[in-house]
């Protein structure tokens, strides 16, 4: 609950300071963003499964965005960056998937 | 070698998709199960109390990251949104200015009408007269009277981006009309309330006709000043009929001709000649050369205009 409680008072917080964010860093934000999305419904499902843990979450989180962010650079670095961005999204993406999908069997049990 | 110890290892229907079924079937972070495990175990379930502040810290950091990023995301579009009204602001400004700047050239052509013809009034009735149909010729005073409108439209079109160029109104396609209204008679011309006068240039700048430096765009209402009944005959007898024909048939052009009661055109004020300096009176031709000479005048302004139209296009 803790994380949970922090990570809104952060969104709150982000949201009405609206910091800027450095030019050089632009790059990554939207893999980043698909990446906090990953662990944000895998923390939902595992709340619903009753296995939820505040560390766990974070960890995964913070993992999740460095890595994310990580790989896009690699990528760039490497020449190949729409690729592995594109990689990194189709990953995500099927995880985000099946974690919603877990969470609406979990709601509506269907 | 191992099958020689016993059970050959079995081999997995799917085994080259173990990737995707990884990614699919545990999509949920194995760490979440093994820590539930370690406290059904009994691990430590009493939390200090820096542990709670660092997860705090932590989360509320990461809540921030995330929502700076979102916010950025989000930034670019409304920036581009903002130069693009600024840019939309200044072009309205600027054209607001050309239309002041225009309106006062006729307003002081008007003026420098009216003195003209009450210095010469009284003395020279003749000059006065051919001063009067001068400038009549050269475009530079608004004229009223019957004639013939041709309104020329850009086929309708579902998606202006993707439309073909050919079923637009073109330059050409005005230029060709305008020498054709020439030749038919036609003694004054003004396109969207443009007049045409002898240094008149009728050409394309992207999707945009230009005439005389002003953009228009489609409907174009071709007014000339004429017989109406002959302006259309002769029109259609020429190539610029054929032409107007083959864009209403094939391209789908919208070409409406109607003879017009009254028809008022603007004057274009006073043509500024920067070069050109008139020669002495015993070189000026008489009037009445003059008017005979408004066809090759005409096919002056026909000649500039093609020669601007493809350099323009």
């Amino acid at each position: 609950m803790i994380a949970v409680i922090g990570l809104v008072v952060g969104v709150l917080a982000g949201l009405w300071l609206q910091p800027t964010v450095p030019v050089e860093l632009q790059p990554y934000l939207p893999i980043a963003v698909v990446a906090a999305l990953d662990a944000l419904f895998g923390g939902l499902r595992a709340m619903l499964d009753g296995i939820f843990d505040d560390r766990v979450f974070l960890t995964s989180f913070l993992s999740n965005v460095v890595v994310a962010a990580l790989i896009v650079f690699l990528g760039d670095q490497l020449g190949v960056g729409t690729q592995l961005s594109t990689a990194v999204v189709v990953v995500l993406g099927i995880r985000i998937f099946s974690n919603a999908a877990s969470i609406r069997r979990h709601l509506f049990k269907a | 070698m191992t099958s020689r110890h016993g059970q050959p290892p079995v081999r997995v229907v799917d085994a080259s998709m173990t990737l995707l079924n990884e990614v699919y079937r545990r999509p949920l972070d194995p760490g979440y199960a093994e820590a539930a495990a370690r406290r059904t175990a009994g691990g430590s379930v009493t939390r200090r109390a820096p542990r709670v502040v660092t997860l705090l810290l932590l989360a509320a950091v990461l809540g921030l990251a995330i929502a700076a990023a979102t916010l950025a995301l989000r930034q670019p579009p409304t920036a581009a949104i903002a130069a693009r009204q600024l840019l939309e602001k200044q072009i309205q400004q600027r054209t607001d200015d050309v239309a002041a700047t225009q309106a006062r050239i006729t307003r002081l052509s008007g003026q420098i009408q009216t003195l003209q013809g009450d210095a010469l009034g009284s003395t020279a009735t003749e000059l006065a007269r051919s001063v009067q149909s001068e400038s009549v010729a050269a475009g530079t005073v608004a004229v009223t009277g019957p004639g013939l409108r041709v309104v020329l439209s850009d086929a309708p079109a579902t998606d202006p981006e993707t439309q073909d160029p050919d079923a637009r109104v073109q330059d050409i396609d005005l230029q060709v009309l305008v020498n054709g209204l020439w030749a038919a008679g036609a003694e004054a011309i003004a396109i969207n309330g443009q007049r045409l006068t002898a240094t008149s240039a009728i050409r394309s700048a992207g999707d945009a006709v230009l005439v005389d430096m002003v953009a228009l765009s489609s409907p174009y209402t071709v007014d000339a000043v004429g017989n109406a009944g002959r302006l259309q005959a002769n029109l259609a007898r020429t190539a610029a009929g054929q032409h107007i024909a083959t864009l209403r048939t094939t391209y789908g052009i919208g070409v409406d001709t109607s003879s017009q009661r009254h028809l008022e055109l603007p004057g274009s004020g006073q043509v500024v000649l920067q070069y050109a300096t008139a020669l002495g009176p015993a070189a000026t031709p008489t009037a009445a050369a003059r008017r005979g000479a408004g066809a090759s005048d005409a096919s002056d302004v026909a000649s500039s205009a093609g020669r601007t139209g493809g350099d323009g296009t």
